[in-house]
């Protein structure tokens, strides 16, 4: 190359350049020296093909770039957080109220005194560390009713307005009597307001230890008694208030918070199932449409906040029980006891799981009736003291439960060449129903022993026939919105930590929305909550939940799918590498060749310009 | 001078190319390490509530017969032990009872003396042929499914969820194979069940491998309550048990035969602890030295039974009372019988089998793949040996690669410019 640009610059006459190599010969050097400016073609050249690779560099990383869709990180741990701090609780109302029946003058001062004892005994009572209460975030009001006229102690807003002498107005001997019809009216006359409320009649007749307390099947309890020691009434309005209102008399050692068997997209199938063991002894069946209408759809649509549920139900053949039994003579009926109960479900010859309603994350819980075949009838379930159970039937956690079903006579079919054909009675589905209610009741937790004993005496309950009672309904909900929203947090935490774990992994705008949605429908869940409106809140995180699930669950979302940086480095690598570095040596090569024969140019130009000089 | 200058330029672009990969990787290392990091380790008190069971025969091919029957021997066992179809996520990679050089079409036999079909009634393989793959067998085990797979393709368990993963085929250092094609890496399971773990998609989980070097697959385990027993540790085969001269091939391993083995002597009501079941395998009889796992799992597993994995025992609780919400009037009059009795406690005693401490050791006669005696065999597993010893693998391939660059650098430059001169 040197040859090139030294042939370049010679224009000077031959004479001349004589002359002028002679005089210059003795200062010129031709290793640190050159006489014409060095050429800047192939710089240039080299910079236009660099250039052209590095215009090209956005166009290439925007073609291969991954598409996440942004996920909004910060809130999600906001709102994980803010489940994780502090628990969920909600504003609770109670009021009291004391009908005197003596038309004595009520004093406000006794009103005060009263709100102050229950609010002292239910702090006492109160469970600290339970999901969905309500700790210290209620308020207790007072009204004193003497038919006449009424004294009322604090926060006593419209909402909670007691109409002076409204039970006077009632013949309320005869109505306390019919618990029925005094559970009716006192709703009649409290409104449907979600307030708690114990109504405490005194009555001056009686002996002083009777206290009758009864818990409707709304919200509000009423005790009748004859008012003479203070503390213990207001133990006991305390009790009914944070044991029955508030926590719902959760059997605490068995059923937790995991036990809540609403599915993670919020379906649960009620599978009912009418197993015939052997069915060529009888073959029973079922109206089962009548019992879903009638019996199954009021309390479905009671819990319709708590979760979506549908029915579904089969008759199935041929599935003996695959636990032993043995013939008890003190019975007379095969009797299998507590101890075999893990093995009763024969689940190699109950095909229960049958359903396509169910979706793939939704619950299914089996209700199962089982027809013993008629070597083991009648078959009853004994209990560890040696009783004969009263239900016949027992539930497993999550799964459902059991009943079984013994034939009126269970030698009737003895020389029988065909099975008899029989329905179920519409007696027998009644007691099963009622037993299936009371299972179902304890898969989501609750008893349906129809009493509660507490510290200070005994509590009737009386039953709905929805089958869940309001405060019931409110309990559940209540949990189920504190569980769901903590389900949705640590969902939507452990999906934005594998996100950001992956940083090579596509996330698509489906995941974006649903994330979004289901923040939205927490928001909104808790917003309820601290209103105190719980069943709405209750559906709101049912749909906060089951949208962070379908985020989390994406098939989309799979590690395995996603190439690491040393994978695009090993397939990037063999286009790029060997072509970029010949781009780059060249235009670095080019550069010294450059700046290297300015020099020699600018050392050229200092001689000549002493020797000018 | 030049050349100085020269060195200059080109050791700083060296050093800037340096800096750039290994801060690249090193990100990548870091973000990789902080996700492991994050990941809650809540322990939630949750009972225990059902069992499953997913099975998984890697291998395809006529001769890998041994492999299906080992997985449908495992099958039949945890159903007779009352796991119900449905909680049992069956894959086999082929289908051998319908294989062509089955001499006994439909049926596969796990002995040569042919006395139990394993394929008979009521087998449902979920998974079949070409579906058992990595990508399926991952999406099983974490619940990401399209929304059209059925339930009876999913594992639905729960946070009282008890599962037993089986797998058996080909497998090596730190991999199983899955299809002859693809493998299933010890960080790509280990990912997986850290990812059920967040989920709470199970409260135990036992990994039983049979395959060589099953040891070196729970290596990255680090969620709690995984067990993990593999047939044979790093270094080792794990062997078949016998060969059917009917059928050809080899129809049984010798580490499911074993279990299968101990397994026959147990019915649903029996309660062998989990260290009986280590304790049977014998090292002299597997050919290889089965190893456990259980700085992961919290319980003693003396005092654990089998059927915790092997079986299903559902917990159950007598219903005290019917709810009467039908006819009203009885109502009025709330029986007081106390009656609330609940189901006793099942387990009341467990009869804990000591576990024999001479298990571990192995015994030299039995090795049968004997060291390689010649020398270049000696020098190679001394290599082998140190390689093994490095312990930051991310450095050396990082290393590695700016050495490959430097390398790529320097042979580009020396052409190019050995090319300029002499033009």
């Amino acid at each position: 190359m040197a040859e090139i640009s030294e042939t370049m610059g010679t224009e000077l006459s031959p004479s001349e350049e004589n002359r002028k190599v002679n005089s210059e010969t003795s200062i010129f050097d031709h290793k640190t020296m050159r006489k014409t400016k060095p050429g800047l073609k192939r710089l240039t050249l080299t910079l236009t093909v660099l250039f052209s690779f590095l215009l090209g560099l956005p166009w290439l990383l925007k073609s291969v770039e991954i598409y996440r869709s942004p996920l909004p990180f910060r809130d999600i741990d906001s709102l994980s957080n803010e489940i994780d701090s502090n628990p969920f609780l909600y504003p609770c109302k109670f009021h009291v109220v004391v009908v005197n029946l003596d038309h004595s003058t009520p004093v406000k001062s006794n009103a005060e005194n009263l709100g102050f004892l229950v609010t002292n005994h239910m702090s006492r009572f109160a469970d600290a560390n339970s999901c969905g209460t309500c700790e210290n975030n209620y308020t207790v009001s007072v009204t004193l009713d003497s038919g006449n006229n009424c004294v009322q102690h604090q926060d006593a807003d419209s909402s909670t307005a007691w109409r002076c002498g409204a039970i006077t107005d009632f013949n309320y001997d005869q109505t306390l009597k019919n618990e029925e019809d005094f559970d009716d009216y006192l709703e009649s006359v409290l409104g449907r307001n979600r307030v708690y409320t114990v109504v405490v009649v005194n009555t001056n007749e009686g002996d002083d230890n009777r206290i009758r307390s009864v818990v409707g099947k709304y919200r509000h309890a009423w005790i009748v008694c004859k008012v003479s020691d203070m503390n213990l009434l207001t133990e006991k309005i305390a009790e009914i208030f944070i044991k029955i209102f508030v926590n719902g008399l959760k059997e605490q050692e068995s059923i937790q918070g995991e036990f809540i068997p609403a599915g993670a997209d919020g379906k649960i199938v009620l599978s009912f199932n009418l197993l015939n063991a052997n069915p060529r002894d009888w073959i029973y069946d079922w109206d089962f449409k009548e019992v879903d209408e009638k019996l199954l759809a009021p309390t479905l649509k009671a819990l319709s906040p708590i979760a979506n549920i549908s029915v579904e139900s089969q008759v199935l053949y041929h599935t003996p029980k695959s636990s032993y039994s043995y013939w008890d003579a003190e019975h007379e009926s095969h009797v299998f006891s507590t101890k075999d109960l893990p093995f009763f479900v024969n689940s190699n010859e109950w095909h229960l799981d049958t359903s396509i309603a169910a979706g793939g994350r939704s619950k299914i819980l089996q209700f199962v009736v089982y027809i013993p075949s008629a070597n083991e009838c009648p078959l009853r379930l004994q209990l560890p003291n040696g009783e004969i159970s009263v239900t016949n039937g027992f539930i497993s956690p999550t799964w459902g439960g059991v009943v079984v079903l013994n034939p009126p006579n269970c030698w009737e079919n003895e020389n029988g060449i065909h099975p008899l054909r029989r329905k179920v009675s519409p007696q027998e589905l009644n007691q099963i129903f009622e037993v299936f209610m009371g299972q179902l009741r304890q898969l989501f937790g609750l008893k349906s022993t129809g009493f509660y004993k507490g510290t200070s005496g005994t509590s009737v309950l009386l039953s709905s026939q929805r089958g869940f009672t309001e405060w019931e309904l409110d309990v559940l909900a209540r949990q189920h919105a504190c569980y769901n929203l903590r389900q949705c947090g640590a969902t939507l935490g452990s999906l934005s930590r594998l996100v950001q774990s992956l940083p090579r992994m596509i996330i698509k705008d489906e995941i974006g929305k649903q994330v979004k949605f289901s923040l939205e429908a927490a928001k909104l869940a808790q917003s309820n909550a601290s209103q105190g409106i719980y069943d709405a809140s209750a559906v709101n995180s049912r749909h906060a939940r089951s949208l962070a699930e379908d985020a989390f669950f994406h098939p989309s979302v799979m590690s395995v799918s996603y190439y690491s940086f040393e994978h695009n480095f090993a397939v990037y690598s063999p286009f790029f590498l060997p072509l970029s570095l010949h781009v780059i040596l060249a235009v670095v090569r080019e550069m010294k060749r450059y700046k290297q024969g300015s020099r020699k140019y600018n050392a050229w130009r200092a001689v000549t310009n002493q020797n000018s000089d | 001078m030049t050349n100085l200058k020269r060195d200059n330029f080109f050791s700083r672009f060296v050093l800037t190319l340096t800096v750039i990969t290994v801060s690249l990787s090193c990100s990548y290392v870091n973000l990789t390490h902080a996700a492991s990091s994050t990941s809650s380790s809540s322990s939630s008190s949750s009972v225990h509530t059902n069992n499953w069971a997913v099975l998984v025969c890697t291998s395809r091919f006529w001769f890998n017969y041994r492999h299906m029957a080992n997985t449908l021997s495992l099958y039949r066992t945890v159903k007779r032990l009352g796991i119900p179809d449905e909680r049992i996520i069956l894959m086999l990679a082929d289908d051998m009872a319908c294989n062509s050089r089955n001499k006994y079409p439909a049926q596969v036999f796990n002995n040569e003396n042919h006395w139990l079909n394993l394929y008979g009634d009521n087998v449902e393989v979920d998974y079949r042929g070409y579906e058992v793959t990595v990508e399926n067998f991952l999406r099983v085990l974490t619940g990401r499914h399209e929304n059209a797979v059925p339930r009876s393709k999913r594992l639905l368990s729960d946070e009282g969820s008890h599962i037993l993963l089986y797998m058996t085929g080909h497998g090596g250092d730190e991999f199983l194979k899955f299809q002859d094609s693809d493998e299933l890496q010890s960080h790509d399971l280990a990912d997986a069940v850290k990812q059920m773990k967040e989920k709470r998609r199970f409260k135990e989980l036992l990994i039983m491998v049979d395959t060589c070097q099953a040891a070196t697959l729970f290596s990255q385990l680090h969620s709690p309550g995984v067990l993990a027993i593999g047939s044979s540790m790093k270094g080792e085969n794990s062997y078949s048990h016998h060969l059917d001269s009917d059928i050809g091939v080899s129809v049984v391993d010798r580490f499911t035969f074993y279990t299968l083995a101990f397994f026959e002597r147990l019915n649903m009501y029996d309660n062998s602890s989990l260290s009986s079941l280590f304790g049977s395998f014998n090292p002299n009889l597997l050919l290889s030295t089965a190893y456990y796992r259980t700085d992961l799992y919290q319980q003693e597993v003396e005092k654990v039974p089998v059927t915790n994995f092997f079986g299903s025992v559902m917990k159950t609780i007598h219903t005290a009372s019917a709810y009467r919400f039908i006819s009203r009037k009885d109502s009025n009059q709330p029986q007081f019988d106390m009656s609330s009795h609940q189901s006793s406690d099942m387990n009341a005693q467990r009869i804990a089998t000591s576990s024999d401490p001479e298990k571990q050791v192995d015994d030299p006669d039995t090795n049968v793949v004997k060291k390689g005696t010649c020398p270049h065999a000696e020098v190679w597993d001394m290599m082998v040996d140190k390689f093994q010893s490095i312990k930051k693998v991310d450095i050396i391939v990082n290393y590695g690669l700016v050495g490959l660059l430097t390398l790529v650098a320097l042979s580009t430059w020396h052409s190019s410019s050995s090319s300029s001169s002499s033009s």
